[in-house]
């Protein structure tokens, strides 16, 4: 029995115990310290040098399509259980029970936690994506029945959303599996990759004329654009992102931070998982033009909405999305230097977008408007969240010293190097990386400004009275800070972690 | 032992800025004795490192590699401008440290300010010790956000916040330069060790363009942390932070780092004659600019202020038209002194005065300030470069020299910092009759007197190596600098003449002036430069902004959201006119299917 | 002249035709459900018809039919008993037996 399957199991203990009627938010935390700390130990007994996974279980569900209930954990999977577990526990120390259906509300947290974590921890496509499924009805939950503002059209539009990505997603899962030889067709990601490398994918490849003379197109090119745009929708590239900032705006606190922190890694887990090492460069490169625009509307088309924001809540929605920009830049460029610093990158915005939900939640509750005009020299009365607050935007802005700079760093000498070598001018990987280098600039400019909005300049009557953080979500807060800046320090006890499970054709 | 002796300076300070934040709050003594013991400690290393003999082997840990594709070293590099930068930052901090005692004695936040000042001695080491590129980025970043801290360190000021954020983002556009640059590099080379792209420099001269573009992109970097033109905005307003910090950051070290960057950059820059001209004509134009502007500024923190700029420009200007580093980076050193002794005796004078900063409400100091008042006229005479032939005061030695290689190399530009030195005695002079001599202009000046001993003390201890930095035989311990072989003698009396002219004309208008009488709205109102950056952050950052979020919400969102679903909307509401609730054209239906079906199943 | 197979499935076309003209015209329900009566009578007619006229090797006939025949009279019986019940259900609720009435499944 593989310790990874206790990982997954125990949140949805926690949240049966909670829905029979246990204290809700004592057994939540227990469930999630519990989960942190078998993951902990998994870290523990983890061999470094050892490539392929570890801990594998299997169980095979139905052997006539080759799907099985397969766990296991390699390097990169391992880092992003952690993360998970680390967001989990944090955000239910944040969580301030509701007042209707408590229960529910820990119970629905429990549940996104155990989704992520199953979909980490598969290595079977098909188990991947029914965890993702299983945490999209309680995100519908906490944001339609828990949430504020206009909760209830968020609520529908962020599942619909995603249901729809995730449908996009499974057509192209469907076609990949499709491509592999008749005899030996599997779910499990470890034959996937296999198969890629010994060249049997897509031998009987089909293909269909398009109109307008445009060529034809093969299957191998469709589904590798399923795959990557559903996994993009999910991940809320450039134009499917307007799902985001209204479910982050509108939904509580520890939702946020799962789902923004946790949650949306899973479409770029999905890519290094199965389109890096399944799809050669050849045909990934046919489109990396259009995807490079795509995220060059992430980063600058986006960049600049996350400035025309007046609310904090939905800034730093958009923010979120215009920092994927930075990820599926590195993904793009396809070299170890762009993958590692893009699953650096992973942790690192989860971790920090994680923070300043959690700050921001702590601040709606407190002042009950998210308001940057109404808000104003709020270091004072509360120093420390003032604190907290400027180092975790210091951290998402990509200060050295928090993980980051090290992820946006590798990522831009990744993507100045994709592509044609550099004497002979400039392509459009280089184009993309100058435009994404201004996307710093923009970044600062936004959070800085929340920031002095915010903590700086004097203190309004109505909020001298405000009372700082308390002892947990301070804890909470700076537990995810620290960790940020021992990665930031000290990147290369990621890397070396992430890098044997970056494979790529 | 002695390896670790630069890692040891390296991070003392960190270390300091750790305890600090932890445990500054509950004590005052704590906070100041931290950083001023970290000072300490870093400045006898220094002096002790000075004497020894270059590296030749690298140090360094590695911080990120990848198999041999990518590796970023954490390195220090110890050889004759890593010492002599070192000793400059390391003997001026903990000077200002210790004035800071007096001018912050009765401030709030002294354990953030103290913090505030380690971390940024921590990442000014960090840039001065750097043995790579990226190692540099990394510290010229954090130096950037320990000034914004510090800048914003009376952050309920809503000028001081502006300030803070405005320095920070200013940086952060010539850092997107820098980093740009460092990318073309690395792409060509495959390295960001300084070490081993000095031995790459002809595969770089082979790209033609593309080096000089790289190099210009780098030079980007200095353009923004050294407050070059059209990077120069956020200078005055950093003013906004304490004296102290204006004296150690935005005067001696941390602006002066753009240019250490140069020098460190030099070898690859000295075979790019096209960047060095840019770069020649960005500080020159810097410097005459920068000049004018403080002509007719009020506030004495931002006379002191342009005034910076303006050497800095001079400092920029050496990097394009000198042979070696040595000569900016002599020039560095002495501005550094007095430069740094001009704000801190501008501190003292804020402080008696109960923090007016404006010089028309000061007035007759130099009697009740007389310490104060001799140390500026040290500092005055440095940094308009008083002196002829052997004799001078540091500043005379350095600003002179870049001068004349100017005139030698680029004549045009030569002579424009020429007509700035004799701006900038101008400038000063006027600072110093205005504050000191005449009548008192408000209560304050009839009130003030001398400041504390611990702020006193160190005013003096920098007002020697400001009359003495530039004297040969200790010019000589630190650089080896060159003279121009073909400059006419006449250029130095012209400069001696400039500098009296200079003087004579701020005598003439200031000596006994109740309000200003020169009135230049141009100057004053620095060629509105300001406006035009407000405008072009609320009317094209703004548009673009708004035009975005309209976008989102009424194209982006419409096509990709809002069309489906009102699609499905529509089809729902089309289809269910097929409910008809009557049972018989529902049986009508069913028959009228078995037909269908039955036709096309056997007649198929 | 004796009656070919044509002529029994020519009579019962014209019997489950009246039935379904019966279902789709008239008002009343329990008309339309003798019509129903008459397509499932009309539908048993032509079993008969085929198990009497495809007779097997041995001259006998194709007793499927027949036994198909005995499953359709049980199930109609069944169906008018669940049939009538919910009509007389329907009668008490609404108070009429015309199937205009019933519309309350209208958009």
């Amino acid at each position: 029995m593989s310790p990874l399957l206790y990982l997954i199991l125990l949140p949805l203990v926690g949240a049966a115990l909670a829905i029979l009627g246990l204290p809700a938010r004592r057994v939540a935390i227990a469930a999630a310290a519990a989960n942190f700390l078998l993951s902990v130990g998994l870290v523990f007994s983890f061999d470094f040098t050892a490539t392929g996974y570890q801990f594998v279980s299997s169980c095979s569900v139905m052997p006539t399509l080759g799907i099985a209930f397969t766990l296991g954990a390699d390097g990169l999977s391992l880092a992003m259980l952690v993360l998970s577990t680390v967001v989990t526990l944090a955000a239910v120390c944040v969580a301030r029970p509701p007042k209707n259906h408590p229960a529910w509300f820990f119970a629905s947290l429990l549940f996104i936690s155990a989704g992520a974590l199953g979909a980490f921890a598969s290595v079977d496509a098909f188990f991947f994506y029914m965890f993702h499924e299983l945490a999209l009805v309680p995100t519908f939950l906490l944001i339609g029945i828990w949430g504020s503002g206009d909760r209830q059209t968020a609520a529908w539009k962020v599942t619909i959303y995603l249901a729809f990505g995730s449908f996009v997603l499974l057509i192209g899962l469907i076609g990949l599996w499709l491509a592999m030889p008749v005899g030996e067709r599997s779910f499990d990601m470890r034959v996937i990759a296999d198969q890629a490398r010994q060249g049997a994918l897509f031998l009987n490849d089909t293909s269909m004329a398009l109109p307008f003379g445009w060529g034809t197109i093969h299957g191998v090119q469709v589904t590798y654009l399923l795959l990557f745009l559903g996994f993009g929708i999910l991940v809320s590239l450039f134009p499917f992102h307007t799902w985001a900032p209204q479910a982050y705006a509108s939904a509580p606190a520890p939702a946020a931070m799962l789902h923004a922190g946790v949650l949306k890694k899973f479409g770029l887990y999905g890519i290094l998982r199965l389109i890096t090492p399944v799809f050669p460069p050849e045909i990934a490169s046919q489109f990396n033009t259009l995807l490079l625009v795509l995220l060059v509307g992430n980063l600058l088309y986006v960049g600049f909405v996350t400035i025309a924001q007046r609310k904090l809540d939905l800034m730093l929605g958009y923010s979120s999305v215009m920092h994927m920009g930075y990820i599926f830049l590195g993904l793009l460029a396809w070299n170890p230097i762009g993958l590692s610093g893009a699953a650096l990158m992973l942790i690192a915005h989860g971790l920090s977008i994680a923070a300043l939900f959690a700050l921001c939640g702590e601040l709606r509750e407190r002042t009950g408007t998210l308001d940057l005009a109404d808000l104003g020299g709020l270091a004072k009365p509360m120093p420390i969240f003032g604190l907290l607050f400027g180092f975790a935007t210091m951290a998402s802005i990509g200060l050295p010293g928090f993980a980051n700079f090290a992820g946006e760093l590798m990522i831009f000498f990744g993507a100045f190097s994709a592509g044609l070598p550099a004497k002979t001018g400039f392509n459009n990987f280089q184009i993309t990386t100058v435009i994404a280098l201004w996307g710093v600039v923009i970044s600062a400019i936004y959070m800085l400004r929340a920031y002095r909005q915010i903590f700086m300049g004097p203190v309004a009557e109505c909020w001298q009275n405000l009372a700082d953080l308390t002892t947990v979500p301070r804890l909470c807060v700076i537990a995810l800070i620290i960790l940020l800046l021992i990665a930031g320090f000290y990147p290369q006890l990621l890397i070396n972690t992430i890098a044997p499970a970056l494979i790529r054709l | 032992m002695a390896a670790s002796i630069p890692w040891i300076i390296l991070f003392t300070p960190l270390v300091a800025a750790g305890l600090i934040l932890l445990f500054g709050k509950y004590s005052k003594p704590l906070s100041a004795g931290l950083a001023i013991a970290a000072a300490g400690i870093c400045c006898v290393l220094s002096w002790w490192l000075f004497g020894q003999p270059e590296a030749t082997e690298p140090n360094q840990f590695y911080w990120i590699q990848i198999s041999d594709l990518f590796s970023i070293p954490i390195g220090v590099t110890i050889d004759p401008l890593s010492q002599l930068m070192l000793v400059v930052v390391n003997t001026i901090a903990p000077i200002v440290f210790v004035y800071s005692l007096g001018y912050m004695a009765r401030e709030k936040g002294y354990w953030r300010y103290f913090a505030g000042l380690s971390l940024f001695l921590f990442s000014m080491l960090g840039i001065v010790l750097a043995d790579n590129f990226v190692m540099m980025f990394i510290f010229w970043e954090l130096v950037g956000v320990s000034s914004y801290i510090l800048i914003g360190h009376y952050f309920d000021r809503d000028s001081a916040a502006k300030a803070s954020k405005q320095a920070f983002l200013v940086n952060r556009i010539g850092d997107f330069g820098f980093m740009l640059g460092i990318l073309m590099l690395w792409a060509v080379t495959g390295t960001v060790v300084f070490r081993d792209l000095f031995t790459q420099i002809p595969l770089l001269e082979s790209q033609g363009v593309y080096l000089v573009i790289a190099c210009v992109l780098v030079f980007c970097g200095t353009i923004g942390k050294s407050a070059q033109f059209p990077l120069h905005v956020w200078l005055p307003n950093s003013m906004e932070g304490p004296t102290p910090v204006s004296s150690l950051l935005h005067a001696a070290t941390m602006v002066a780092a753009g240019v250490y960057m140069l020098a460190r950059f030099f070898p690859i820059l000295d075979v790019v004659p096209p960047a060095r001209e840019v770069i020649a004509w960005v500080g020159g134009l810097t410097c005459l600019f920068a000049a004018l502007m403080a002509t007719q500024q009020d506030d004495i923190k931002r006379i002191l202020a342009y005034s910076t700029i303006s050497q800095l420009g001079y400092m920029v200007l050496g990097v394009g038209v000198a042979p070696t580093w040595d000569i900016p980076m002599f020039h560095l050193f002495t501005h550094a002194f007095f430069k740094c002794l001009l704000f801190l005796c501008a501190g003292s004078v804020i402080v008696s005065m109960h923090h007016e900063q404006n010089i028309w409400k000061m007035g007759a100091l130099k009697n009740k300030m007389p310490f104060t008042f001799i140390c500026t006229i040290f500092g005055a005479l440095a940094l308009s470069g008083a002196g002829f032939g052997p004799i001078g005061f540091s500043g005379f030695y350095s600003k002179d020299l870049i001068i004349v290689w100017a005139v030698q190399n680029a004549p045009i530009l030569g002579w424009i910092a020429a007509l700035t030195a004799g701006i900038t005695a101008f400038y000063t002079f006027r600072l110093l009759f205005v504050v000191f001599l005449g009548g008192p202009r408000s209560d304050a000046a009839k009130h003030a007197s001398e400041s504390p001993l611990v702020m006193v003390i160190p005013l003096m201890l920098l007002a020697l190596p400001a009359m003495g930095a530039g004297w040969p035989f200790i010019e000589r311990i630190f650089f080896h600098v060159v003279e121009p072989e073909h400059v006419p003698h006449f250029v130095h009396y012209v400069l001696f003449a400039l500098f009296l002219g200079g003087l004579g004309l701020a005598w003439a208008f200031y000596a006994r002036a109740e309000k200003d009488p020169v009135s230049i709205p141009l100057f004053a109102h620095r060629f509105y430069i300001d406006n035009v950056y407000d405008w072009m952050v609320k009317n094209i950052q703004g548009g673009l902004a708004n035009l975005s979020n309209w976008a989102d919400r009424w194209v982006v969102d419409l096509l990709v959201v809002q069309t489906p679903s009102k699609i499905t909307w529509v089809c729902g509401y089309v289809l269910r006119f097929l409910q008809l609730g009557n049972i018989q054209a529902y049986a009508f239906f069913f028959a009228a299917g078995v037909v269908g079906l039955i036709y096309l199943l056997i007649a198929r | 002249m004796t009656p070919t197979l044509a002529d029994y499935l020519l009579v019962s076309g014209i019997l489950f035709t009246i039935g379904l003209t019966g279902v789709m015209l008239r008002r009343n329900i329990i008309i339309i459900f003798m019509g129903l009566e008459l397509m499932l009578n009309a539908s048993n007619l032509s079993l008969v018809a085929f198990s009497r006229y495809h007779l097997t090797a041995v001259g006998l006939p194709n007793y499927s039919g027949q036994v198909l025949v005995f499953f359709i009279i049980t199930v109609a019986a069944a169906e008018v008993a669940v049939g009538l019940a919910i009509i007389v259900a329907l009668y008490r609720a609404r108070q009429t037996t015309h199937v205009e009435d019933l519309n309350s499944m209208k958009f």
